[in-house]
């Protein structure tokens, strides 16, 4: 159900984008480093409903938190003449792996569960034919 | 049963916020990487290194005015001594605004280039008298020299003795600034002198009967600024 709910707002959004507005290149940066912020809440929100520890309020939050968060880091950064927005890229592509680490084991388990209770249901049938 | 409801609305809608910006921020790219021709990351360093060594010119070009301000002081202090002094003192002043180091004011005329970019290109039979090139930049000149003209200016860039008026590629040089349209030529004249400009066959009606905007005004009120650059003699020997 949130797969399938998943994949209707990224087509929605893919349509809506692709006719979208350019915006102006000096703030391409900031969106990019928004863009990456708000990816890293929806691995992070995806990782906690399979845990099971979700909470609506955090995820939204965290959301948006840190894509403004990361702007204004990044906007700091540029005053500073300092990379800032490297930092932040770190954290959140790091969190990012740990995330998908973390999904990824969930399915395999799932997975590899339903291949045994199918091998052994196989298995069982096998043996009442031979019985 | 709330709940379940609840989650795929939220992660979709919040997919839909991603998208969009994902979308949004590839078109930028995108449009920018093919306005210039070049990726937007091979030349960060480049950037960086024209942006410092500007702001390196900059600082020396104030230190430069610093130093010519207290020179200015102290020939002002030595020349209140004697008459002979002041006398010297007034026709430095005097060969330095004729040499284009000082800013000089005065009546005279101002004549603006622009390149009709309304024209429908369909039209338009040689692309080349649209377009103002250094030629005529340099034929406008000789013409303000041959009314009479004191000093002259083209877009903020004054034209001294060892000026070069040069064509660059799309651009066009002058002082070895960029200068590009609308160009904007002050001088200071005999500000009737612009009648004799406007003759028929003269320069300037050939550049408006080419296609180009060309605009004409006197005005008593002019201010050129001083030259920008550094006068060098390397090989004159006598010794003055």
């Amino acid at each position: 159900m949130i797969i399938i709910a998943i994949l209707i707002g990224c087509i929605l959004g893919a349509i809506i984008g692709i006719n979208g507005p350019v915006i102006s290149y000096t703030y391409s940066g900031y969106l990019a480093i928004a863009i990456v912020a708000a990816l890293d809440s929806v691995f992070g929100g995806i990782t906690s409903v399979l845990k099971g520890n979700f909470e609506l309020k955090v995820f939204i939050s965290g959301f948006f938190g840190n894509a403004v968060l990361s702007i204004l880091l990044t906007w700091l950064g540029v005053k500073l003449n300092v990379d800032i927005y490297l930092a932040a890229i770190v954290v959140f592509v790091g969190r990012m792996f740990t995330n998908l680490a973390i999904i990824r084991r969930y399915y395999i388990d799932k997975w590899s569960d339903m291949i045994k209770k199918r091998g052994g249901l196989i298995k069982s049938k096998k043996q009442n034919e031979t019985k | 049963m709330k709940k379940i409801q609840k989650l795929p609305v939220i992660f979709g809608s919040v997919c839909f916020i991603l998208t969009i910006a994902v979308f949004v921020q590839i078109k930028t790219v995108n449009s920018i990487t093919n306005d210039e021709g070049i990726s937007l990351n091979d030349n960060a360093e480049l950037k960086d290194e024209v942006l410092r060594w500007r702001q390196n010119n900059k600082d020396v070009y104030k230190q430069l005015e610093e130093v010519e301000a207290r020179l200015e002081e102290v020939r002002n202090q030595a020349a209140t001594s004697s008459e002979v002094d002041k006398e010297v003192e007034n026709q430095i002043k005097r060969n330095n605004a004729l040499l284009g180091l000082t800013e000089v004011k005065g009546s005279g005329a101002i004549i603006k280039l622009d390149e009709n970019r309304e024209e429908d290109p369909e039209n338009i039979i040689d692309i080349n008298s649209y377009l103002v090139h250094e030629g005529d930049l340099i034929n406008i000149v000789n013409e303000l020299y041959n009314a009479g003209a004191d000093a002259i200016s083209i877009n903020g860039k004054r034209i001294v003795n060892t000026t070069s008026i040069l064509c660059d590629g799309n651009i066009i040089r002058v002082n070895g600034e960029i200068v590009g349209v609308p160009i904007e030529i002050k001088a200071i004249c005999y500000p009737h002198a612009l009648y004799n400009l406007r003759r028929q066959g003269g320069y300037l009606s050939l550049m408006v009967s080419g296609g180009i905007l060309v605009e004409m005004e006197s005005s008593d009120n002019i201010t050129i600024p001083k030259y920008d650059g550094v006068y060098k003699h390397d090989y004159i020997s006598s010794n003055w």
